[in-house]
């Protein structure tokens, strides 16, 4: 006959061992669970008329999960992993670089969670962010100012015809553009990928 | 036993090979290894000798191997291996002399 609250009590501390063993790769997480799982099986074997009090003090001697933990870590390897490096300050650099470039990239370099080449992406794929697409529509409005703005007014009489671009500079310009759209939500995406990718992998040496 | 960092260490280093120890004579699984390291004191919990079974698995020190058992669910059986065998040699060895040693200088400080 079970204890009235065998699995309830037996789940929840299966559950807290699997929590404390989360930065253990997923091979000896599985085994050590497993080894635990079948050691509690074969106490119960053992008892006549378990009750929860015998429950609970199988599972006392087998320890606490913390401390099987600790001992798993010790023994195969596995540093304990660092405290989360996704803060405000990473949140503020993936959104802010796209968005206010001059404020994204200055919390994009004092983050330590981004390698210099992944700073330097941040910074120059595409330098300004969305900002620069500001600029880059600029630059034909200028272009068209200064050739009409002043030529055409009465008084300066005649201006020297200013010759259009040729053809493979407004597809330059066309080019640049697609790249300003597309560039910034791209290179965003690439840092909270490697954001991720080294926050999620523990460390174990050879 | 004081439980500094000196004498954890030492438990902590003979432990694998008393496991190895306890599995020269006959295989054993982990409820009889406990027993069997209980008397010792070396064995904090019950659950922190499934870190160091693993490890030795790892190693090559130890082999495995599932059995029916009459009163209960299976079992896992350790086994020494050849591999095992050896390392628990060189163990000895190195405890012998460093066993006298240590008794040596410690034997000499009590008499100055």
């Amino acid at each position: 006959m079970s204890a009235p609250h065998a699995d309830q009590i037996v789940n929840g501390y299966l559950a807290r061992l699997e929590q404390a063993l989360a930065d253990m790769p997923n091979a000896r997480r599985t085994e050590l669970l497993e080894d635990v799982r079948a050691h509690i099986a074969q106490a119960r074997a053992g008892l006549t008329d378990e009750t929860d009090a015998d429950i609970l003090n199988v599972l006392d001697r087998i320890g606490e999960p913390a401390d099987i933990a600790t001992e798993a870590r010790e023994r195969l390897g596995v540093r304990p992993r660092p405290p989360s490096r996704i803060g405000l300050l990473e949140i503020g650099a993936l959104v802010l670089t796209p968005f206010l470039w001059p404020v994204g990239i200055i919390l994009l370099w004092t983050s330590s969670a981004w390698n210099t080449r992944d700073n330097l992406i941040g910074t120059l794929v595409p330098p300004g962010g969305y900002m620069g697409l500001g600029v880059l529509a600029f630059l034909p409005l200028i272009a068209v100012r200064t050739s009409s703005g002043v030529c055409g007014s009465p008084g300066f009489g005649y201006c020297p015809a200013i010759p259009s671009p040729p053809a493979w500079v407004g597809l330059l310009v066309a080019l640049l553009f697609v790249a300003y759209l597309v560039l910034p939500l791209l290179t965003a995406v690439y840092l909270g990928f490697r954001l991720r990718r080294a926050n999620a992998r523990p460390t174990v040496p050879a | 036993m004081p439980s500094d960092g000196l004498v954890t260490q030492m438990r902590k280093g003979a432990l694998e090979y008393c496991v190895l120890a306890l599995l020269v004579g006959r295989s054993r699984y982990a409820f009889e290894l406990i027993e069997g390291l209980a008397s010792t004191g070396m064995l904090t919990s019950e659950g922190t000798i499934y870190p160091l079974l693993s490890r030795l698995r790892r190693d090559g020190l130890v082999d495995t191997e599932w059995r029916e058992s009459t009163d209960g669910p299976p079992r896992r059986y350790y086994r020494v291996t050849a591999e095992g065998k050896r390392a628990l040699k060189a163990f000895r060895d190195e405890w012998a002399g460093f066993r006298t040693a240590v008794d040596a200088v410690l034997e000499k400080g009590a008499t100055l």
